[in-house]
């Protein structure tokens, strides 16, 4: 009896091969992980085209914007009106003027000329392809000039 | 000799691997509750400086601009697609009928002429964005027979004041 229990107290598993797979597991996770994302909002669904490349040189400051419609958990659409969603508010597209201009205000006193910073559209596929051109009218008014589309790059 | 003994009794301890493990486990569920799957996502860049319509930049009068006019239906989809007068109509291969025209246009892509010209797109104002988006990259490129490069049609592109309503037709 005595030589019994102590035999079965002293098993231990090998936990070398747990490891080895934990620790893979974690290196997988933390190289797929990119936490770049942060001014992605998810309401908006981009457009996918085969040609859409991550740029090679990344601008060191970009006015991203996301513009996009109200969706319900499903994915549809429940407001007609497309909203610029900026700083956790939505914004109707055609009133996003002062928020271009306090943008160039801010940038200005970084010393930084707003048409050298790209104004990145994220915006949503079913947004008119008019109000579109309105908003970057009214970046232009507000001194912006470089614009950058952005769509998901899948190919068809 | 006493002493040696002991140090081989020594040997046998192990490390202790429990706290590691909790460690390694917390880590694991991070990265797993963090992870989230996003499509990466490229740009395309339109440099559209401020100009008064009014006032015709100094541009090569050679090359007149390549206009390419979307027509939207009702709804915001595609109705036709004008290149010049050409009509090219609607249809899944559109865009693949586009971007063929527009390398007849340019003659061979690399072409030096394609720094100088420009397409111009004059879309309906309800036309869904994403039909845009893909006149754009019709008119950019298209990839190589390996999917990998870019092979650059023309690079400057830029719009028409929109076509206002949802007028079908010009």
């Amino acid at each position: 009896m005595k030589i019994k229990s102590n035999k079965s107290a002293v098993v231990d598993v090998d936990m070398t091969p747990m490891i080895d797979i934990v620790f893979q597991l974690i290196a997988f996770f933390m190289v797929i992980t990119n936490f770049e994302q942060i001014q992605a909002d998810e309401r908006v669904k981009l457009p996918s085209d085969s040609l859409a490349k991550p740029p090679e040189v990344k601008a060191a400051d970009e006015l991203v914007l996301n513009i996009g419609f109200e969706r319900n958990a499903s994915g549809e659409i429940t407001d007609p009106e497309a909203y610029i969603f900026y700083n956790g508010e939505k914004i109707p597209v055609l009133k996003f003027g002062p928020n271009f201009a306090q943008e160039a205000r801010i940038y200005k006193q970084k010393n930084q000329d707003p048409k050298e910073v790209p104004v990145i559209l994220r915006t949503d596929a079913l947004v008119k392809t008019g109000l579109v051109q309105d908003l970057i009218k009214i970046a232009q008014e507000n001194g912006f000039t470089k614009f950058a589309f952005k769509a998901t790059q899948k190919t068809q | 000799m006493r002493l040696r003994n002991s140090g081989r009794e020594a040997e046998k301890i192990e490390p202790q691997m429990a706290p590691m493990i909790d460690v390694v486990f917390q880590l694991l569920i991070f990265f797993m509750l963090t992870l989230n799957i996003v499509e990466p996502e490229g740009d395309f860049n339109v440099n559209m400086p401020i100009t008064d319509s009014s006032a015709p930049s100094d541009d090569m009068p050679k090359f007149p601009d390549i206009k390419v006019r979307l027509v939207a239906n009702e709804d915001g989809s595609l109705n036709t697609i004008r290149l010049g007068q050409v009509n090219l109509g609607n249809g899944p291969n559109v865009f693949a009928g586009l971007n063929h025209e527009i390398l007849k246009i340019i003659g061979k892509p690399g072409n030096p002429i394609t720094k100088d010209m420009e397409v111009e797109l004059e879309a309906d104002y309800n036309l869904h964005y994403e039909y845009t988006l893909k006149a754009i990259s019709a008119c950019t490129g298209r990839l190589d027979s390996s999917g990998k490069h870019i092979i650059r049609y023309i690079e400057k592109i830029k719009f028409a004041p929109p076509v206002g309503g949802s007028k079908v037709g010009s």
